[in-house]
């Protein structure tokens, strides 16, 4: 409860901040009957109005038969994972899409229990092959980065 | 999987090479700064097949799409963060100069790139439906200057749009105040050509491109093209250009390409001369008709000052239209 | 009878070896490039139209090659949101709801093939449709003015109310947090920037495959965490391949529905396969009521969005063959690739080119039975991928995701937009909120409020225009319809109720 209620109140303030910020919306002249910000306000105001009531009203969590509670231990991984993909979109570009996915497969792969070794061939086989499936048969361009100088 | 690795590693090398020794840039990339679909990716596949068709790349172009911004997202890109890549062009239109005029480009402005070469054009028009009262530009300014709100126009785009400052133009030709018309923002000349036939707008302000498959099944009238002359083509001859109907508006919709600032003069020079040549051959010109582009070719110096000049033009317009302070 | 010769004509055409040998390579390349997510139909046909014009095909063929593609991502689309829960484009979101709980109960084989037997199912009463009246719809599909428009996304947002189940206030605020998100960027009707805090990154929007890769992908890369944490494996794969008869009959008369239903709304340039699915799906849940699954694994639930997407998919078709506009944004490079051909896609084509016409309707057919027939005996293989260890399954997503999101506008902006997402889907899993409303809510919320606007430009301000016309009339009459179902439901089980309290007193 008390997780949800932070969650929600973490929601509300943006949501009381963006109506602040779109109260200032016009257009250059008027030439429509509505404009720009009815709209985004009307959806922000009911947004908040149910914020604040599941604020006073939380629902209890259903439980899932599946899901057991992580622990510490468990969010402690989490963060850990949170971490690691911040970590990869920040080196994508400037290590280039090879040597970035291989360090980023390896650390995932051993977050997820993978032993060293096939976690390394793993995310070295999986970096080359989908830079070649995507860059030259799916026409999808990846950064190079470090590589560069190669002309893989 | 250890030979294979060798083999790639081997034929990378080998392209390398062959990379090295032509003076080709490696790897030619066309950004079309839009989703797929639009007249920037059309532009990107017309370089492409013309430029392999010519044989003057060896690799063709590979197409790639940054969306974002009607075109920010790529001139921020190529401006801030790959200025110096020798093989990669960015398309643009006339839209994108304007966009830049009114300072939606963010803190670029018309300086921050090379402008390498515009391949071909289309002419804004106005479009009616068929069965519409107005049979000249004279009937629907007259209507217009009666009662400005009493003709829905549809425009691709908002207040600002290439449709929309050359309705603005014409309307202040004929002496209304643009800004008293009645717009309806509709995406795209074909959403415009559907709304016509289906009564939802009465106008359209559009291009001529887009206007062409109802135009040829009879369903709208174009009441005015804003080209110099009349376009040179069987199907468009019967068309009047706003010009021979005492409005002298021109609007032409350019598409060419751009390169980042810092690419070498060399680099430079080898893509204005392979446009130079594509620009002067006949194969070219059929193929950018199947395009639906009508002949405009400008290259290197003189189409940077050109890009100058209307860019400073559309300032001062916007200005007037108080759409910039 | 002059319709039927042409569509002989046009087997004809799509029957000649070489057709045939393209359409089924079409189907394939589709079925993995649809696989991946973030990489759509878009991508797929954009990706083949220039390895069609190096073979030097004709462009009935070129065509025939791309409605395979076409079809074939679509179909490759289900089977992550079956096997991954990750959607792999939005028309599919709608098949995680009942799909991803079937393959997490072990019967991931029959959901797999119910939806491609679903989806045939559709594509075939759309196919049929189009042959018999595509000239017909189009004009109808010209009478949809903004105000109609603007009638039909709010009975699809009526719709979304009944995937609310027991936590309505929560599906509410997701569904109100879309519709928000949908205003950021530039606004169409007046050019004003909104909440774009002068980033060009989000000048034009969000980005819907940032916004479905964080919620879905991301959250479940961190959830699948936890699970491994556990020692669990994300979901066996047991059972059955193959859905049965018994299983087939229950589903027919929601494939015919849905087939019709989302065939309509196809035709409507625009609206699409999401709305299809999310119409389809919760008008079925109305109608089952009570004793439906939905939401748990209820085959119903995965054949009625499935049906309505393969119809949706070839109803789209037909604006772009009759109209030249395009019906989604796959059909809008299509337009581009017939142009390459010197063949403007309009009112004329039917006229001009009725072999082209006919050989694209007649492989429609071909590839919608070919691609039944294929994956079907690949269904094991695909649920193979739930035999993956976590450790390796893991990363595969994770990068896969990051190359999905990158390929939109290539900058880091969006990897980092994708994170910040997936976090918020990761709380918003674990606190209970549903996130199907939320994209939805995204992918209407936009639609919705430009076309109220541009109504109200039109009429200038009055609101008449909203239902003056026959089509937003009966729009509304659904919309009215939508609402008055559960009130109908409860009225009817207090008057059973009432019933039995007499007698239960008499006892």
């Amino acid at each position: 409860m008390l997780l949800q209620r932070l969650f929600l109140a973490a929601w509300l303030v943006p949501a009381l901040a963006m109506i602040y910020i779109g109260s200032a919306y016009q257009a250059p002249f008027a030439y429509e009957p509505v404009g720009p910000r009815a709209f985004p306000l009307l959806m922000l105001g009911l947004l908040a109005a149910g914020l604040v009531y599941l604020l006073i009203h939380p629902t209890p969590l259903a439980d899932d038969p599946d899901e057991l509670p992580p622990g510490v231990e468990g969010y402690r991984k989490v963060g850990l994972g949170i971490a690691l993909l911040l970590g990869f979109a920040l080196a994508f570009e400037p290590l280039g899409f090879i040597p970035a996915s291989t360090l980023a497969g390896l650390c995932f792969a051993r977050l997820y229990g993978g032993r060293w070794l096939p976690s390394l061939g793993l995310a070295v086989v999986m970096a080359l092959g989908l830079y070649l499936l995507f860059d030259r048969l799916l026409d999808v361009p990846l950064p190079l980065g470090l590589l560069a100088g190669l002309e893989i | 999987m250890g030979p294979s690795i060798r083999r790639v590693l081997l034929a990378a090398a080998v392209l390398l090479l062959c990379s090295a020794r032509a003076a080709e840039p490696v790897s030619p990339e066309c950004i079309a700064p839009a989703a797929p679909g639009g007249g920037f990716d059309l532009v990107c596949k017309l370089a492409r097949q013309a430029l392999q068709e010519a044989g003057l790349t060896d690799r063709p172009l590979q197409l790639s799409y940054m969306p974002g911004g009607v075109g920010a997202v790529a001139y921020n890109t190529i401006a801030a963060q790959r200025p110096a890549e020798p093989g990669t062009l960015v398309a643009f239109s006339s839209g994108s100069l304007l966009n830049i005029a009114l300072g939606k480009f963010g803190r670029f402005d018309e300086t921050a790139v090379r402008w390498l070469a515009v391949i071909g054009t289309s002419y804004g028009a106005l479009a009616v439906r068929a069965d519409s009262p107005y049979r000249t530009l004279d009937d629907l300014l007259a209507a217009l200057r009666k009662d400005p709100d009493s003709v829905v126009i549809g425009t691709s785009g908002t207040i600002g749009s290439q449709d929309w400052m050359q309705l603005a133009l014409l309307a202040r030709l004929a002496g209304i105040d643009p800004r008293e018309l009645h717009y309806v923002a509709l995406e795209g000349g074909g959403e415009i050509s559907t709304a016509l036939v289906g009564g939802h707008v009465q106008v359209g302000s559009t291009d001529i491109s887009d206007s062409m498959p109802h135009l040829n099944s009879g369903a709208i009238r174009l009441l005015a093209v804003f080209a110099e002359q009349r376009l040179d083509e069987p199907a468009m001859a019967a068309i009047p250009t706003a010009r021979e109907q005492g409005y002298d508006v021109v609007w032409p919709v350019l598409r060419g390409f751009y390169m980042g600032p810092k690419v070498s003069d060399a680099d430079y020079a080898w893509w204005k001369n392979a446009f130079d040549h594509l620009l002067a051959s006949e194969d070219f010109a059929a193929l950018r008709d199947r395009y639906e582009l009508f002949p405009y070719a400008m290259t290197g110096a003189e189409l940077d000052a050109h890009v100058r000049q209307k860019v400073a033009l559309y300032r001062e317009m916007a200005r007037d239209f108080d759409l910039i302070r | 009878m002059e319709t039927l010769n042409f569509l002989m004509q046009g087997f004809g055409v799509a029957l000649t070896p070489t057709n045939l040998l393209i359409a089924l390579i079409g189907t394939l390349i589709g079925t993995v490039v649809g696989l991946l997510p973030g990489l759509g139909p878009i991508n797929g046909v954009a990706i083949l139209i220039p390895v069609a014009f190096a073979f030097g095909l004709p462009p009935e063929s070129a065509l025939i090659l791309l409605a395979a593609v076409y079809l074939g991502c679509e179909y490759g689309g289900r089977i992550s949101s079956i096997l991954l829960n990750i959607p792999g484009e939005a028309a599919t979101l709608m098949t995680c709801l009942d799909g991803y709980p079937m393959a997490r109960q072990g019967r991931a084989g029959v959901a797999l093939s119910l939806s491609a037997w679903s989806s045939f199912l559709g594509a075939f009463i759309a196919t049929c449709g189009m042959v018999l009246f595509a000239p017909m719809l189009a004009k109808w599909a010209i009478a949809f003015g903004p105000a109609e428009y603007f009638a039909l996304m709010v009975l699809a947002i009526v719709a979304l109310a009944g995937m609310a189940g027991d936590k309505p206030m929560k599906t509410l605020v997701a569904a109100l947090l879309g519709l928000f998100l949908s205003c950021v960027g530039i606004d169409a009707n007046s050019g004003v920037y909104r909440f774009t805090f002068d980033s060009i990154h989000v000048a034009d929007g969000i980005q819907f495959v940032v916004l479905v890769l964080g919620l879905f992908s991301v959250s479940e890369i961190l959830l699948l965490l936890e699970k491994t944490h556990h020692g669990q494996q994300a979901v066996q794969a047991t059972g059955r391949m193959l859905f049965n008869f018994n299983e087939a009959r229950r589903v027919l008369m929601i494939n015919l529905r849905c087939g019709i239903g989302g065939f309509i709304v196809g035709v409507l340039p625009g609206a699409g396969a999401t709305l299809a699915s999310a119409l389809a799906y919760s008008t079925e849940k109305r109608m089952a009521g009570a004793d439906g699954q939905f939401g748990k694994g209820d085959i119903r639930g995965l054949a009625a969005p499935e049906t309505a997407i393969g119809a949706s998919c070839c109803g789209a078709m037909v604006p772009m063959l009759t109209l030249g506009v395009p019906g989604s944004g796959t059909t809008a490079v299509m337009i581009g690739a017939l142009t390459l051909y010197n063949i403007t896609p309009g009112p004329l084509l039917f006229q001009n080119e009725p072999e082209l016409v006919w050989g694209l309707i007649a492989s429609l057919f071909i590839a919608n039975f070919m691609l039944l027939v294929l994956n079907v005996p690949m269904i094991k293989l695909f649920t193979r991928i739930l035999a993956v260890p976590n450790w390796a399954l893991a990363p595969a997503i994770a990068i896969i995701t990051a190359i999905g999101v990158y390929a939109v506008h290539a900058t880091t902006f969006d990897l980092l937009l994708m994170v910040a997402v997936g976090i918020l889907g990761y709380a918003m899993r674990k606190l209970d909120f549903p996130l199907s409303p939320l994209l939805l809510g995204f992918i209407l919320g936009g639609h919705m409020e430009q076309d109220l606007r541009r109504a109200l430009s039109i009429s200038n301000g009055e609101l008449d225009i909203l239902w003056s016309s026959g089509i937003a009339q009966g729009t509304w009459a659904m919309v009215a319809l939508m609402l008055a179902l559960p009130l109908l439901r409860l009225w009817r089980r207090r008057a059973a109720r009432r019933q039995a309290a007499p007698a239960a007193l008499a006892e």
